[in-house]
């Protein structure tokens, strides 16, 4: 398990571009997207603001720093169950919107965690594009929308049954590079689903090597010139990798 | 060539829009059927020119005429729909068109999870000649139709009101009554501009309430 630690490069990067709606509009971007790292390992956080919601931008911002804040404290609590983590990151995302309502503020959020040992925590709750690629081995968390549901319908944090509908899972420490993809329904629902372990690959591949800044840069500019036609919504993506 | 083309869809969200259409023997008398051609004609062309639309409307019908529903214009975008206009005849097997309309919507290679919530439009002036309250309640009761947005339109005065009703369940508007079959056309003015003013809108899936009596203000 020590090995890992010591010769393995963590990467965690991403960017997020206003949508072009909302550009015309000169309303705010309402993603946000987060990366960290400190005693609790490394993070990325993306967030959702859903477009209907006054505050919504304000709810992502927040659920951002209210999963970094659930990190840090859950990570010092030893072997602490994955499901505790999001209870924190709900109360912590609670407390930090009030005194708007959940309702004004809501916002999906989905996170990537490696810890110091090796192992890595996934979770979200909404819609967007949520997957792992361990090795050879592609795992899609969040993905292809439920069957009954079309498009910009979503659980998010400030939902009624938001805490019933988390995805977590939890990887254990592997001596193969891994990497999870994090992204707004503004790129995973314009994926197209039999694309989308391709396109990750490639997003790696091509942005990874990257300086940082350049590679920020790039990754705007490649949203900015986001190929789906007529596309209008707010675009972000993330990316966690880990390489032995 | 941007490299991300490789991995995305190369058409926009679609935004269905599913009409019912009477077309039995009766709809042939006081120019009903020809009314209501050049009204879904003229509906089609105003989507047509929704070029700065953020969704693809895409149109389809299902007519109830003869003995069963037939698919008469496969879900198509508005931009590229050749309309050829429907005749009149035969009985009117409306719960068969609900049938078909379930089976359209449930089918994720027709509508996929990326569109936004459809559009059902049920045009009819007579009484259903088949069994159509099981069709009508599986299709309210299954997963994606129950969320469509539905209008309905009564023409003349021996439309099945209570079938049209159902059909709206707890929809925030009423049966659209056309006493004269010049009305079917401000009928399908008030469906258009509901579309479009949709697709113009951050949320495409929010219902826009607009009123009856604001129509005749509105040029095309």
């Amino acid at each position: 398990m020590s090995s890992f630690k010591q010769s393995t490069t963590v990467l965690a990067y991403g960017a997020s571009e206003r949508g072009p709606l909302h550009a015309r509009e000169s309303r705010p971007n309402q993603d946000a997207w987060m990366k960290a790292s400190g005693g609790f390992g490394t993070l990325v956080v993306v967030c959702d603001g859903l477009g209907s919601r006054p505050k919504s931008h304000f709810g992502a911002q927040q659920a951002c720093q209210a999963t970094r804040e659930a990190v840090t404290r859950w990570s010092k609590s030893k072997d602490a169950p994955p499901n505790l983590l999001v209870r924190l990151i709900e109360i912590n995302w609670h407390l930090r919107v009030h005194p708007h309502t959940p309702e004004e503020t809501a916002t999906t959020c989905l996170f990537a965690l490696r810890q110091g040992s090796g192992k890595w925590i996934v979770g979200g709750l909404g819609d967007g594009l949520l997957a792992v690629v361990t090795g050879a081995n592609w795992q899609c968390y969040i993905g292809e929308r439920p069957e009954d549901n079309f498009a910009n319908e979503t659980d998010a944090l400030g939902s009624r049954l938001g805490s019933k509908k988390w995805v977590v899972e939890e990887l254990p420490a592997t001596s193969e590079p891994r990497f999870a993809l994090l992204a707004t329904d503004g790129i995973g629902d314009d994926l197209k689903p039999e694309k989308v372990e391709a396109f990750g690959h490639w997003f790696c591949k091509k942005f990874g090597p990257m300086p940082p800044r350049s590679r920020w840069h790039s990754i705007r500019q490649s949203l900015r010139h986001w190929p789906t036609p007529r596309h209008t919504d707010d675009k972000t993506i993330a990316v966690l990798h880990s390489i032995p | 060539m941007n490299e991300i083309q490789e991995f995305t869809h190369a058409s926009p969200r679609p935004l269905p829009v599913i009409i019912l259409a009477d077309i039995s023997g009766s709809m042939a008398n006081e120019g009903k059927i020809q009314n209501l051609n050049n009204a879904v004609s003229e509906m089609i062309g105003s989507f047509r020119e929704e070029q700065g639309a953020s969704a693809q409307i895409q149109v389809a019908v299902v007519t109830f005429g003869g003995r069963e529903a037939e698919l008469h214009t496969p879900l198509t975008s508005a931009e590229s729909l050749a309309w050829k206009d429907m005749t009149a005849d035969g009985r009117t097997p409306m719960g068969s068109a609900f049938e078909l309309v379930t089976e359209m919507l449930e089918d994720r290679n027709q509508i996929p999870g990326r569109a936004y919530r459809p559009t059902l439009v049920l045009i009819s002036d007579g009484i259903p000649t088949d069994t159509w309250e099981g069709p009508l309640q599986t299709l309210l009761a299954s997963p994606r139709a129950s969320k469509a947005t539905r209008f309905a339109m009564a023409i003349g005065s021996d439309a099945c009101h209570d079938t049209l009703e159902k059909f709206l369940g707890d929809s925030p508007h009423g049966v659209f009554e056309a006493h004269q079959a010049r009305e079917i056309r401000k009928f399908f003015k008030w469906v258009t501009m509901s579309v479009t003013t949709r697709t113009r809108s951050t949320n495409p899936n929010q219902t826009i309430a607009l009123d009856f009596d604001d129509i005749d203000d509105v040029e095309f």
